[in-house]
């Protein structure tokens, strides 16, 4: 294996800050939009995830692509309301708020995760400069 | 002679360069969310590098820093293309370079006022 391959930790938990800041940004459109009927389409919004992926042994982490959950869409019963089909129902989209507020917890502890590796690094660099003093 | 001021020479030319990474970084962050705004960045080692295969080690220390926008960076819906985590990593890495140059500066020094007989 060849050890001078791929990025240095700092480029790596950046990676890692990236990721997490675009799967924050994901989680926050699925709950904004936990109620929206209608998304275009005809449809209510679709819930959306993040594919993450890593390119080489030393590439860090990065967002492959957008994923839209296809998974049925809520029922709500409500007669009253003008969006109601025939027999009462509201389709509603299939965001599931606990489900996002758990993925939100563990995207901000690996979010955290990686700002630790980052100052535990520059830490490490830091000793290595005293060294020229 | 010429020798020991090209060392510091060149120390000075990779100080410039950071001070001016460290300019755009600056100017990047403030401009976070100004839409159509492209992010800048400095050309320094690149250009070192090709110095450096040229073979003449008198022209390294004339080797200027250069302000670039680089076009493969992901826009954001509103034409910018600033990412925050980036900017603070190169802020991170950029402060690092810029110790370890300093630090290398004094040491030049020290051994200068050494041979100059300073206690």
């Amino acid at each position: 294996m060849e050890v001078n391959q791929g990025l240095g930790p700092i480029d790596i938990a950046l990676s890692g800050l990236r990721a997490q800041s675009k799967q924050i940004e994901v989680i926050s459109s699925n709950v904004a939009n936990a109620r929206t009927v209608d998304a275009g389409k005809g449809e209510p919004y679709r819930r959306r995830e993040v594919a993450f992926t890593t390119d080489g042994e030393f590439g860090g982490v990065k967002v492959e692509k957008i994923l839209a959950d296809m998974s049925d869409f809520m029922k709500l019963m409500d007669p009253g309301s003008p969006l109601a089909d025939e027999d009462g129902y509201v389709t509603m989209p299939n965001v599931n708020l606990p489900v996002e507020m758990m993925n939100l917890n563990i995207a901000s502890r690996v979010y955290q995760a990686n700002i630790a590796v980052l100052k535990r690094y520059q830490q490490m660099v830091e000793t290595t400069l005293e060294l020229l003093r | 002679m010429s020798g020991s001021n090209n060392i510091i020479e060149i120390i000075e030319a990779g100080i410039r360069a950071e001070s001016l990474r460290q300019k755009a970084i600056s100017n990047n962050i403030a401009n976070l969310e100004t839409p159509g705004y492209r992010r800048m960045d400095v050309k320094f080692e690149e250009l070192l590098a090709k110095c450096l295969k040229s073979g003449d080690p008198g022209k390294l220390s004339r080797v200027i820093p250069q302000i670039y926008r680089p076009e493969q960076t992901p826009v954001k819906p509103n034409g910018n293309d600033v990412n925050y985590e980036t900017e603070v990593g190169g802020m991170i890495k950029n402060s690092i370079r810029h110790k370890t140059l300093i630090r290398l500066l004094d040491r030049k020094f020290k051994q200068l006022e050494l041979a100059m007989g300073h206690q």
